[in-house]
């Protein structure tokens, strides 16, 4: 937005400022102490077998897909100060209907483009339902996504009958496990997909709306926005890109399961937004800081299992490293190491001249 | 204030919806015996079943096998109550709620081994014997129930060291893909699995982690393992077949060729392992004999005649080491 | 006043990173006065209260309080020295009841903890002292109005056994009774030595309570005067550093505009009303011309400014749009009817404080288009320029977050949002409450300057002098009915309007009879 950086040092400060520099540090950091166990860790090499990169980093950007699809949706709905706890709920939805659908569908091209445009519908549909719960009936968005969590597995269970589905469908294989110059599709396809939600966000006024509802929800309708269709949009947005996550989940190992499919993955993208810079409290919104910490949880999961961490403690590992990283984040923490730096006479709170 | 009221008749709308839901789907025979059986109660011996639930074709043939045989012709009626999301909170309700209700017998399959002292003294108060499914408790205190009926972990993950040591005499680099920590499976798997491994040279363990009996969690965990080895892995043991079948995708993804690079050995005998097997892309598949619906129905029987029964019945299980043998099995599979 | 002062501050600077808030600025209390602390928004009066009660720090300069050089690290270490504030947006806790939040913290103990019974009736006594006793202290806060709140956080005030009490604004929102009864307080307090310093905007309040006013001016000291030596006019001279042709200019120029009753008919509604906010009422509204809305606070003005906009549903009426029938049932059906409503609680229902100036200007026209046709950046900055020129919103950099202007300039900022909405229709509720003189003129101005050029203005204000001068026609409310109408004329002033809702009896169920009443008043 405003860049009031002048020169190189100027624009070190800036980015410094932003939330997600502590998320791309910890990147770094979690990735130093891979490299201190293998030094080959980030080497990255080349299989001619399916024309592909080879590496631990390039495993990191894929497992990272489906956090970013499900936290730039959180993000969006949080940015209007609700939440959507049905994310993980949403994805085995999207899965169970796809693997459910392929299972008795030809393995040809048509066949996985159907099955894909029916999961997205379904998982859009899902979303348009919390919407609709929280802006023409007026829940609290948190009961309204609480009750599609619940409920969105045991959709799951119906659509599949209780079974864990298998299905054989090479295109829709190639979603998860393809590989496109060299990079993983679904890397390229998350990333796509989050350039233009950016794009739709930046470009049109649907960001300056979200905002404006989320920070103030009253002086927002009273300047006209149209809050209803924005909430029914931006629930609509987070099931659909919660499907493409069930998509790239399932596509994987093309089985969809019942019980762990996404399971609390919406602690994931919460995480991933709060990391992102984005407050809880609504408002201003950061979807680069949400892909950045969607990158972080990736890179945490998978660096636990390298260092081959006791899996009981794997949680406890995880959480640490979060808590960390929200104390860093946190303004209270920043006041006081930085009073500490300098105890000189400055004020003690920069208010500009509201007086 | 209207909405609250509204809220909550909603909310409850919803979790009967959801509870309706999950019984249905859970209940692939078509959820009989439970409401009609209510109207003839009085003939039939009621059974109380806390089950798992959805968790793999495994669990899914076991306990449509144990609906399958506790059936009203039998003189039954078996009310089937399978946990939220592997939730153990959700199990000890439903356990806790089949004592207050006084049925006959209850059997249980518990999602955790651990913290069920509480219910199980409860039952016994209540003079209702219990019969574990399966999975096992923890402290294995035998007096807080009749017996435990199950293949047994112990010589089925014994049975998987054993093949490991004939097919690498000169030993290898393995790695083990864990069920949910905590677990009895799990411990036990383990148990007889590192007890013969243990004694054989050259077996070198990269490790162990939980892939929570996930396809998907086990080949991001296997892809990455691949990597921090530098495919220097020969062999892995994974305690159920859907993450057997996990580790063989991250295999064929990393380039290698699953059963010649890398063989993988898993515990359970569905028929997608099998297949696999057949394939020649497993190496290994122990049985993990699902189907004990008439063992458990004897049991049942005898206990309610006040006869004795043993603490442990262990159930027979088979191997399959050869493609060959997966195809002879694989038409008359049942799960 | 020949005693020493209990406070007093001395050649007091603080600097912001690019501003100097104040700059040398000096400041006396004594005890048993009401001190007036003048001066335009940005002046730096809530600076110069919050150095004093050491929210800031002070860059130079000296704070004594009895005589004891001073630095308190917070507002709790001032209330320890005695010095109490109650600001102007009340900061009690509204879920506890009146009792508690007059005691909190200073709770009476017994030996099994609070003594409830104790407390509440301390509670009552300091109550009672400040002729408060009809209060029940075991009441939600919430219970009781505004006005009784402020009261009950200057009872809080008394019980910390403040010498000095700081009142940034207490009477902003209250009505005329209301505010006499503050006043009353506070003479009371005077009387019994405690130091009070007032904040205020009301010009005609400083006069009634204080007895000595300082002036600030751009962070600077201007004077410290006894209230009796110093007119109005010069008063007001000193707060804008000029003499004030401008607001006596506004007088003549209102005289001057006449009637336009030959204008197009912009507006009409019929029976249009709302149940338990406002009776069905017609109203009749025509191009370039101003209709003030007059009444009591609660009288139902902003009830019924709101229901045109349609920011509250109507249940009855039809509204005619150049003569186009027509549902206004929401804000944005309003917007794209042309009418735009620029509502009185500014903090909440006005700006978004954490948008920018650049946003908060935009948002209007952009809801009007939707979120799917963005405004071209282009035309955002035009908007943007020529608002912030046009209003003098300052500072002029419209990439500020909008909390960090001050309250006159986030209303002109938000006139640009309306404005920027080309409206034919704009309903400007309280716009000029809380801001200071300066801002007002120019606001006043703005209203004219717009019905020149064809927009037919709903003006409502507390001030009856505001709306009488400004209003081609005066509405006039009282309990939530429309009980006459008003053409302006050199012969209507402020006792007019005061004259004919004191004299219209609440027995009158009948609707409305327009005509009737024009007649009766306008003669």
């Amino acid at each position: 937005m405003s860049d009031n950086g002048t020169g190189p040092a100027g624009f070190l400060k800036e980015v410094v400022r932003r939330q997600y520099f502590w998320g791309v540090v910890a990147i770094v950091l979690l990735l130093l102490v891979n490299l201190t166990k293998d030094p080959s860790y980030l080497s990255i090499g080349w299989n001619d077998a399916n024309g592909a990169l080879v590496g631990n980093l390039v495993d990191i950007l894929r497992a990272a897909a489906p956090i970013m699809m499900i936290s730039i949706g959180m993000c969006l709905v949080i940015a209007t100060s609700g939440i959507d706890l049905s994310v993980g709920s949403v994805m085995v939805i999207a899965g169970a209907v796809s693997m459910q659908f392929l299972a008795a569908a030809p393995n040809t091209f048509a066949g996985a483009m159907a099955a894909l445009g029916l999961a997205l519908l379904v998982s859009a549909v899902v979303g348009l339902v919390n919407g609709i719960l929280v802006s023409v009936v007026g829940l609290q968005p948190f009961i309204s996504t609480l009750i599609m969590m619940l409920a969105g597995r045991g959709i799951a269970k119906v659509i599949t009958g209780g079974q864990n589905t298998s299905a054989v469908n090479d295109s829709f294989r190639w979603i998860a496990n393809g590989y496109l110059f060299g990079l993983p599709v679904v890397f390229l396809l998350a990333l796509a997909i989050v350039v233009l939600v950016g794009l739709l966000v930046r470009r049109s006024a649907l960001g300056l709306m979200i905002e404006a509802i989320g920070m103030d929800p009253q002086a927002a309708r009273l300047a006209g926005v149209n809050r209803r269709g924005l909430l029914l949009a931006v629930y609509s947005i987070s099931g659909l890109l919660s499907g493409v996550a069930g998509v790239f989940a399932t596509a994987s190992v093309m089985t969809v399961d019942i019980s762990r499919t996404g399971y609390q993955l919406e602690m994931d993208a919460i995480l991933a937004v709060v990391i992102g810079g984005t407050s809880l409290a609504g408002g201003k919104f950061n979807l680069t800081g949400a892909t950045v910490g969607a990158l972080l949880i990736a890179t945490l999961d998978k660096t636990v299992v390298f260092l081959g961490v006791s899996s009981s403690a794997t949680p406890a590992f995880k959480a640490v490293v979060i808590v960390v990283l929200c104390l860093i984040q946190s303004d209270r923490v920043r006041q006081l190491l930085r009073s500490r730096r300098t105890t000189g006479s400055r004020p003690s709170r920069k208010e500009a001249v509201a007086a | 204030m209207a909405n609250n009221r509204f809220l909550a008749k909603f909310m409850g709308l919803v979790a009967v919806g959801a509870l309706a839901l999950t019984a249905c789907g859970g209940d692939p025979a078509g959820g009989e015996g439970t409401e009609e059986g209510q109207a003839t109660s009085g003939d039939l011996t009621t059974v109380g079943f806390v089950a798992v639930g959805p968790e793999g074709a495994w669990r899914q043939a076991n306990e449509a096998n144990i609906q399958e045989t506790f059936t009203e012709d039998a003189g039954f009626e078996l009310k089937y109550a399978p946990a939220a999301n592997l939730d153990q909170k959700s199990q000890i309700d439903a356990f806790t709620s089949f004592v207050d209700e006084g049925v006959d017998v209850i059997l249980l399959s518990a999602t955790e081994g651990s913290g069920w002292e509480d219910s199980l003294t409860r039952a016994q108060e209540a003079e209702i014997p219990v019969i574990l499914i399966d999975r096992g408790i923890e402290p294995d205190n035998t007096d807080l129930y009749v017996t435990r009926i199950a293949p047994d972990n112990i010589e089925v993950s014994s049975a998987v060291a054993n093949w490991a040591i004939e097919e690498f005499p000169e030993g290898a680099n393995y790695f083990v893909l864990e069920g949910p920590a905590g677990v009895s499976v799990v411990n036990e798997r383990n148990e007889g699995w590192d007890a013969v491994i243990g004694e054989a040279e050259g077996f070198n363990k990269l490790g162990a982690q939980t892939a929570n009996w996930s396809t998907e969690e086990a080949k991001s965990v296997f892809e990455t393992v691949l990597k921090s080895n530098n495919n220097d892995v020969q062999m892995v043991f994974a305690q159920n077949d859907e993450m057997g079948l996990g580790a063989v995708q991250a295999v064929e993804e990393a380039g290698l060729v699953p059963g010649e690079d890398v063989k993988i050995a898993t515990i359970d005998g569905t028929k997608n392992a099998l297949q696999a097997l057949a394939d020649g892309k497993l190496s290994f598949v122990a049985e993990y004999n699902p189907l004990f619906g008439e063992t458990a129905l004897d049991v049942v029987n005898k206990t309610l005649a006040g006869e004795s029964v043993d603490s442990y019945i262990i159930v027979p299980s088979l191997t399959f080491d050869s493609p060959e043998a997966a195809e002879e099995a694989l038409p008359d599979r049942k799960f | 006043m020949s005693q020493s002062p209990i406070v007093e501050m001395k050649d007091i600077s603080i600097s912001f990173p690019g501003v100097k808030a104040l700059d040398g600025v000096d400041f006396r209390l004594f005890p048993g006065e009401v001190h007036t602390l003048m001066g335009e928004n940005g002046a730096g009066k809530s600076t110069l209260i919050k150095a004093l009660t050491g929210v800031y720090r002070i860059d130079e300069g000296v704070i004594s309080v009895d005589g004891d050089v001073v630095q308190f690290q917070g507002t709790a270490d001032a209330q320890e020295a005695g010095v109490s504030t109650v600001y102007q947006e009340v900061n009690l806790c509204s879920n506890l009841s009146i009792g508690e939040n007059v005691m909190l913290g200073h709770e009476v103990r017994g030996r099994f903890g609070v003594n409830w019974k104790a407390t509440h009736e301390a509670a009552t006594k300091t109550l009672r002292k400040l002729g408060l006793g009809h209060l029940d202290p075991r009441a939600s806060l919430a219970s009781i109005s505004l006005a009784m709140q402020q009261l009950v956080a200057i009872s809080r005030a008394m019980v910390t056994q403040a010498r000095v009490l700081i009142l940034d604004e207490p009477t902003s929102s209250l009505d005329s009774n209301e505010v006499e009864q503050l006043f009353s307080v506070m003479r009371q307090l005077r009387d019994e030595g405690v130091a009070i310093l007032f904040v205020s905007h009301f010009l005609e309040q400083v006069y009634a309570i204080s007895d000595r006013l300082t002036v600030l001016r751009n962070g600077q000291f201007v004077g410290e005067y006894a209230t009796g030596e110093l007119d109005q006019a010069s008063l007001i001279g000193k707060m804008i550093g000029k003499e004030i042709t401008a607001l006596r200019s506004l007088d003549s120029q209102s005289a001057a505009r006449g009637h336009r009753q030959d204008a197009e008919t912009v507006y009409l509604a019929r029976g249009l009303g709302r149940k338990g906010s406002i009776e069905p009422f017609d109203i009749e509204l025509k191009r370039g011309e101003v209709v003030g809305l007059a009444g009591l606070l609660g009288s139902g003005r902003t009830e019924l400014a709101r229901l045109i906009y349609g920011a509250d549903r109507p249940d009855s009426g039809d509204v005619e749009i150049h003569g186009h029938k027509v549902a206004v049932h929401t804000p944005a059906a309003g917007l794209r009817r042309r009418i735009a409503f620029s509502s009185e609680n500014r903090r909440d229902e006005g700006i978004i404080r954490d948008l920018t100036v650049r946003e908060n200007l935009v948002l209007g026209v952009q809801a009007k288009r939707g979120w799917a046709r963005p405004l071209p950046r282009k035309q955002v900055d035009e908007i943007v320029d020529k608002y912030m020129v046009e209003l003098g919103v300052r500072p002029s950099d419209p990439n500020r977050a909008m909390r960090n202007l001050s309250g006159g300039n986030q209303q002109k900022a938000l006139l640009g949002r309306w404005l920027a909405t080309k409206p034919d229709i704009l309903i400007l509720d309280e716009p000029t409450r809380g801001i200071d003189v300066g801002a007002k003129a120019e606001i006043q101005e703005q209203v004219l300057q717009l019905a020149a050029e064809g927009v037919a203005v709903i003006f409502i204000s507390s001030e009856l002098e505001e709306v009488v001068r400004l209003s081609d026609r005066i509405i006039v409310l009282k309990d939530h009915r429309m009980i006459a109408e008003v053409t302006n004329g050199p012969e209507v002033s402020a006792e007019t309007i005061v004259k004919i809702i004191a004299d219209h009896s609440t027995e009158q169920n009948a609707p409305v009879a327009r005509a009737h009443k024009t007649k009766e008043v306008a003669l």
